[in-house]
């Protein structure tokens, strides 16, 4: 039998996951890497947490869709609907959305500072300005750093489609990159095992036999890392399968909308479910320059069964209370209609919305002006948004790291989390 | 003969000049180190690390100064060899090689440009970092002293040297760039308010700005060889005029904007930089976008390089040293290597203050330097104990540090029978760079990815070098009727730089058997013993 090397890190969990199953069902020993310190660390400080954001890629227009100006000139087409809160309205292309209204906090008064689509992606990703040109982790690997759960065989933060930018883990490090799977959950291509099976065991129990003997005397740091790593890519080419929905896509499609998105939407449900700690699903084409609101109409066509769906099921399957929801995009569009039936970039007042995951819902938090040209009242600029979500996520939203020498905070300093919406 | 009096000579030139060069002349810097690492083991308690096997050493020596692990023969000859003087002389050897240039060339590159560093537009690519290497590696083949590299990179003149300034393109990164890099030192927090424990102001800040606020880089047409990705070539030059401004609390009743005052030149060990008037009426002439001004009458960034590279000044050799010193030794004695300063004490200062004097006494010589540290029994320590560190404190065991992707890519050719010359002129793919590319953390912490083993594991180049294929050693080795222990130990030979023990040997043999009359099996179970070895913890890392 694969002998164990004694270690004083050892607990129970490392224990029991001392041998693992590789692809063909063989055992391979963990090598002692589970015990690895960094890991047990990262085990303590895991929330159990999780977050699911959906981001609306281009810039979506707050007025046609929670911030609505009925009879104000800015107002647009669209018509509000009835929500199941009194006093909020959402537009009435969502009217899946307004049967869950109870479980939204809707941030009106948005009021952020990069206001074109690489620089908003990053800053809305990162809560700094990209102009720092500083490596910001985004916001899954900063998740993933303090919410994983290291006992899982998928990666703690995946990106499914990269419409809305890929920005990396930057000094948090390569542990905490993304893993970026298609529209349709399929994965990288070098995700596929090469070999089959039987290769794949035979030749993982060769490895093994190299590394356990090779760690006897060296127990550094780095070794455990590579072998730690090299542990989690079996056990997530074990499980890959996760990924892939189909068989149930076939009935859940019908409630969660026919497309890329209600599918990325239903596979986001799936891994947050199986543990992973941050999924980000893109939703693209809302930058409306020119007609605005046929492109509009027709993207709110297909969030609101899929966003409706996902906070739905995730009620029913108890996933709610730790699974926190963002709906968010780079900029919000200006309330002014130019001439080509279209609106523009807009920072200055605009809207996103959580739920899930501990957040009060039914409820407010700020406001724009009559036209939504300005924000009324407690305005939210991006640390603060960023200080919410982490402070519900359980994380300290001003945790410090260093770049070398150079400190660096999770959220810029003057970030608060909205004490309001915290449940 | 005439070799010694020329010895001669330089040994009473050097006593004459400075007495602590003859003392340091008299005991090899070596020995200095040793003696101090010592003492610091008695004083902390630890037990003395045994010295490192002969392929243990012979592996590190070459990937430290070549950027390559040794071939097979290179390997077997050093193993066999019994002089007891070998470590020395292949020391020399490859202090020598030209490789030696090469690597140091790679390994300032990185430290002075980054991975990622961004141009304003595109990365710092292959093409344009060639042409930098290429210059670097010129200077260490020559073996410029450390002043001159540093004052050449600084006057970014010749052909190739100016990608430092074309990266570190306005002036504050000049100044972040050049206090990390050359002086070790974190100025830039300073920049927009006092640094919080150092004695660093905002004055200090901007007055280290006026050397380079003048300085600019524009990109010209050039040739096809000397290009970046855009046909262009980088020329710096500098201004006549120009003051670093600095905005004051105080509120202009016109503008309604806060203030700006010009601040004078200072240097960082504090006295203001003396200079003649701008030549009465001067007017900087209208330049068109990819244009240089006229080179200056007087010029601020020569007179910044001047101070820092003087014997006396405070910074600069010091920053050297314990840069040089953590690149072989993996941590410096200030860590990290570019933040001197008042809280971060140095591990071993005696030392560090010995070893600055020696440098500067023997002229900023880095080969010279090189050869002492790696001739250290501190340098020679063992790879095992008990320690977890990458970079113990203390020196008690080897640092632990990944190849790099440019010695992974060299040495995986190498380590698969392709051949030292192609070895050489392999640069590392677009995958290997994404997926292997940056291992660590913002501390230099090594963190493997899922990403670097699932390219290991199905990515096609690791399989591909590793399979039976157009004369590389596995196709060799499937060809040859060598008895299979001695293939497995040409196996481990050419991919670990030793050899195997009785029961790796007897594994391995065991497993490249199985389907040993089935050539298409076979050549798969070669394959895969191939793949384990380029793939395991051992390959991995320089220890």
């Amino acid at each position: 039998m694969l002998s164990f090397h004694a270690n004083n890190h050892l607990d129970r969990r490392s224990l029991m996951k001392g041998l693992l199953t590789t692809a063909g069902g063989l055992a391979v020993a963990n090598w002692g890497a589970l015990t690895h310190s960094q890991t047990i660390a990262q085990e303590a400080r895991r929330s159990g947490k999780r977050c699911i954001m959906l981001y609306m890629e281009g810039g979506v227009s707050q007025i046609d869709t929670f911030d609505m100006k009925p009879g104000r000139p800015t107002a647009g087409p669209f018509l509000p609907i009835q929500t199941n809160v009194n006093g909020i309205q959402v537009c009435e292309y969502l009217p899946n959305i307004a049967r869950h209204a109870d479980k939204l906090a809707i941030i009106r008064s948005m009021r952020t500072q990069s206001v074109d689509h690489g620089i908003g992606g990053y800053h809305m990703h990162t809560c700094y300005p990209s102009s720092q040109r500083f490596p910001h982790p985004e916001i899954g690997a900063m998740v993933a750093k303090y919410c994983e759960n290291p006992d899982n065989d998928l990666p703690s933060f995946v990106k499914i489609g990269s419409e809305s930018g890929i920005y990396g883990a930057g000094y948090l490090g390569p542990q905490f990159e993304p893993f970026v799977v298609s529209d349709d959950g399929r994965l990288p291509g070098f995700a596929n095992p090469s070999v089959s099976p039987e290769i794949q065991d035979r030749r993982g129990e060769l490895l093994n036999f190299m590394e356990q003997r090779f760690a006897q005397q060296r127990p550094g740091d780095p070794f455990a890392a590579h072998r730690t790593s090299e542990l989690r890519t079996i056990r997530l080419m074990r499980a890959r399968r996760t990924f892939d929905v189909s068989e149930e896509w076939t009935r859940a499609r019908s409630r969660y909308g026919d497309s890329n998105f209600g599918r990325a939407c239903f596979t986001a449900l799936k891994l947050v479910e199986a543990g992973v700690s941050f999924v980000e699903a893109a939703h693209g084409g809302y930058d409306g320059h020119n007609d605005n609101f046929p492109t509009h109409k027709a993207n709110l066509q297909v969030l609101d069964p899929a966003w409706a769906s996902l906070l739905q099921d995730l009620q029913e399957r108890g996933l709610l209370r730790d699974t926190l929801v963002v709906w968010t995009s780079e900029f919000g569009r200006t309330p002014a209609i130019n001439f080509q039936a279209g609106r523009d970039h807009f920072g200055r007042a605009w809207t996103i919305v959580l739920a899930g995951g501990g957040i009060r819902g039914g409820q407010h938090y700020g406001a724009s002006n009559r036209d939504g040209f300005e924000v009324q009242e407690n305005p939210v600029n991006e640390g603060d948004l960023f200080a919410t979500i982490y402070r519900t996520m359980g994380i300290n939203h001003r945790v410090r790291h260093y770049l070398g020498a150079r400190p660096i905070w999770a959220t810029p300093e003057g970030s608060r989390p909205i004490q309001q919406l915290l449940g | 003969m005439f070799v010694n009096r020329i010895a001669a000579i330089s040994l009473v030139v050097a006593s004459i000049l400075s007495p602590t060069s003859a003392c340091a002349q008299e005991t090899a810097l070596r020995e200095v180190v040793d003696r101090e690492i010592k003492a610091s083991w008695t004083k902390e308690k630890i037990t003395p690390p045994v010295k490192a096997s002969d392929s243990v050493f012979l592996r590190r020596i070459y990937l430290d100064l070549v950027g390559i692990i040794p071939t097979y023969h290179e390997t077997a000859t050093f193993l066999k060899d019994t002089d007891p003087k070998k470590r020395e002389k292949l020391i020399d050897t490859l202090l020598a090689d030209p490789r030696y240039a090469r690597q140091q060339a790679q390994v300032f590159d990185l430290a002075m440009l980054g991975r990622k560093n961004r141009l304003v537009e595109g990365t710092v690519g292959y093409r344009n970092r060639g042409r930098f290497r290429e210059w670097l590696g010129k200077q260490f083949a020559a073996n410029e002293p450390y002043d001159r590299i540093a004052a050449k990179i600084l006057q970014a003149e010749e052909d190739g040297s100016q990608l430092y300034f074309a990266v570190n393109r306005d002036t504050d990164e000049m100044v972040t760039s050049v206090s990390r890099f050359f002086l070790a030192t974190q100025i830039q927090c300073a920049k927009c308010h006092d640094h919080p424990f150092e004695p660093w102001t905002q004055k200090d800040y901007y007055g280290m700005a006026g050397f380079f606020v003048r300085t600019m880089t524009v990109d010209v047409p050039g040739m096809p060889e000397v290009t970046n990705q855009k046909g262009s070539k980088y020329l710096v030059g500098e201004r006549t005029i120009g003051e670093a401004l600095f905005a004051i609390e105080e509120v202009d009743p016109k503008t309604k904007k806060k203030k700006s005052i010009p601040i004078k030149p200072k240097f960082l060990s504090g006295e203001e930089l003396k200079e003649p008037e701008p030549p009465m009426g001067f007017v900087e002439p209208k330049l068109k976008s990819n244009e240089l001004p006229p080179k200056p009458a007087f010029s601020r960034r020569e007179k910044f390089i001047g101070w820092m590279t003087a014997k006396d000044n405070p910074f600069f050799a010091k920053a050297a040293v314990n840069r040089v010193w953590a690149q072989f030794m993996g941590r410096g004695f200030v860590h990290p290597v570019d933040d001197f300063n008042q809280k971060n004490e140095p591990s071993h200062p005696a030392l560090l203050k010995a070893i600055e004097s020696a440098f500067v006494a023997q002229k900023y010589d880095l080969k010279w330097l090189i050869r002492e540290f790696v001739n250290s029994e501190a340098y020679q320590s063992a790879d095992l104990g008990a320690v977890t560190d990458a970079m113990p404190r203390y020196y008690e065991r080897a640092r632990i540090r990944p190849l790099s992707v440019e010695e992974l890519t060299a040495s995986l050719h190498l380590a698969t029978g392709l051949g030292l010359e192609s070895a050489l002129k392999a640069e590392p793919s677009k995958d290997m760079l994404q997926y292997l590319g940056e291992p660590a953390d913002g501390q230099g912490r090594f963190q493997g990815s899922l990403s670097e083993h699932l390219f290991l594991h199905n990515g096609d180049q690791f399989r591909g070098m590793c399979r039976p294929n157009k004369g590389n050693m596995p196709e060799k080795l499937m060809m040859s009727t060598e008895p299979w222990e001695a293939k497995v130990d040409r196996m481990f030979l050419s991919v670990l730089s030793r050899p195997a023990t009785s029961e790796e040997r007897e594994r391995f043999v065991k497993y490249l058997n199985v389907d040993a009359k089935d050539a298409k099996m076979a050549a798969q179970r070669m394959e895969d013993a191939m793949w384990v070895l380029v793939s395991c913890s051992e390959f991995r890392f320089n220890r």
